[in-house]
């Protein structure tokens, strides 16, 4: 973290001069919101990557076949490497931005982390009782492609919303409305609409990230 | 308006920083105090002076809590806080209007 100067110790300003305050103002207010930011700008562009590979690799392996069958081995072994990448880098950036933070808010994220966890759970266990009810092909396909995203989403964007989180509630009901959409692209081809579709969505709130996080309070 | 109108109290580059570094939590939120040191980047000493300054004006609030044998002290922005920093920022951009920056 780069400091500015402290010109005084416990004193008054001295010849702290207004354009210097207005400076250090912007400049301590953006390295707090960096610092206090749980899904920083490079962790949601590594996500845009992370969907666009994993979900468009998974479109490149299963289309064509008749009957619809899964995906290479190989392909599956690097989606769960990215997965485990991706779980590990937002706890740690969840970990770094709430260290030392107390209070109401506070609590509220973690209750609402609980709440997505359980969302996740539910929404990926429900293929085991898909996969003994001996479910068709294309609804073996296209469960796993939309359905998790498209509940999870929804979920996220009414919690919170309710939390007034603003932004995160607008990226995951576009989550959710990309989940929705690419049910309509087949067994095979929603696989590539997710790909796309998600990838947009992670770019597009890197880009929010990144203007909020460089936004003056005195310039903007 | 003058650069003496701005509050006194939040115009001295250390206490803008901790109000500044505060004000980026939600309202409400608390952040312990060896946080807030790390962040700013000042000795226990200097930032105990400059919240001592800052808790008289009831700018902030601190609480200590006894977690076991360890003693955690934690720090918010009041609302009357986030108000002055406000009035200080509209200040700071009415001085700074006229001027080429």
């Amino acid at each position: 973290m780069n400091h500015t100067p402290d010109t005084t110790t416990a004193g008054n300003g001295g010849n702290f001069d207004p354009q210097q305050a207005a400076a250090l103002l912007d400049q301590t207010t953006r390295q707090a919101r960096r610092t206090f930011t749980p899904g920083p700008p490079l962790l949601w562009a590594f996500r845009a990557v992370f969907v666009l590979v994993a979900f468009g690799g998974y479109w490149l392996s299963v289309r064509g076949r008749d009957p619809y069958s899964a995906p290479s081995g190989g392909l599956l072994a690097v989606i769960f490497v990215l997965v485990a990448i991706n779980i590990g880098w937002s706890t740690w950036a969840l970990k770094r931005a709430g260290a030392g933070v107390s209070g109401p808010a506070q609590r509220k994220r973690q209750a609402w982390l609980a709440v997505m966890l359980v969302a996740w759970i539910v929404a990926y266990a429900f293929t085991v009782p898909l996969y003994h009810a001996t479910a068709t092909h294309p609804v073996w396909a296209l469960y796993p492609a939309n359905a998790p995203l498209m509940i999870v989403g929804l979920v996220a964007a009414a919690t919170a919303a309710l939390r007034r989180d603003w932004p995160m509630a607008g990226t995951t009901l576009a989550i959710a409305i990309v989940a929705a959409v690419a049910a309509f692209g087949g067994p095979a081809g929603a696989w590539l609409i997710m790909g796309i579709g998600l990838c947009a969505v992670c770019l597009g709130t890197a880009a929010f990230k990144v203007w909020q996080q460089r936004r003056g309070v005195v310039r903007p | 308006m003058t650069s003496g109108e701005l509050d006194p109290l939040i115009h001295v580059p250390t206490r803008l920083k901790i109000v500044a570094t505060l004000a980026a939590l939600p309202d409400g939120d608390a952040l312990s105090f060896t946080r807030l040191q790390d962040m700013i980047g000042l000795t226990p000493g200097n930032l105990i002076i400059h919240l001592r300054k800052l808790e008289d004006a009831d700018y902030i609030s601190s609480e200590k809590t006894r977690n076991g044998a360890v003693s955690i002290t934690t720090v918010a922005l009041t609302g009357h806080g986030r108000a002055a920093l406000g009035t200080y920022t509209r200040a700071l951009r009415d001085l700074l209007g006229g001027l080429p920056i």
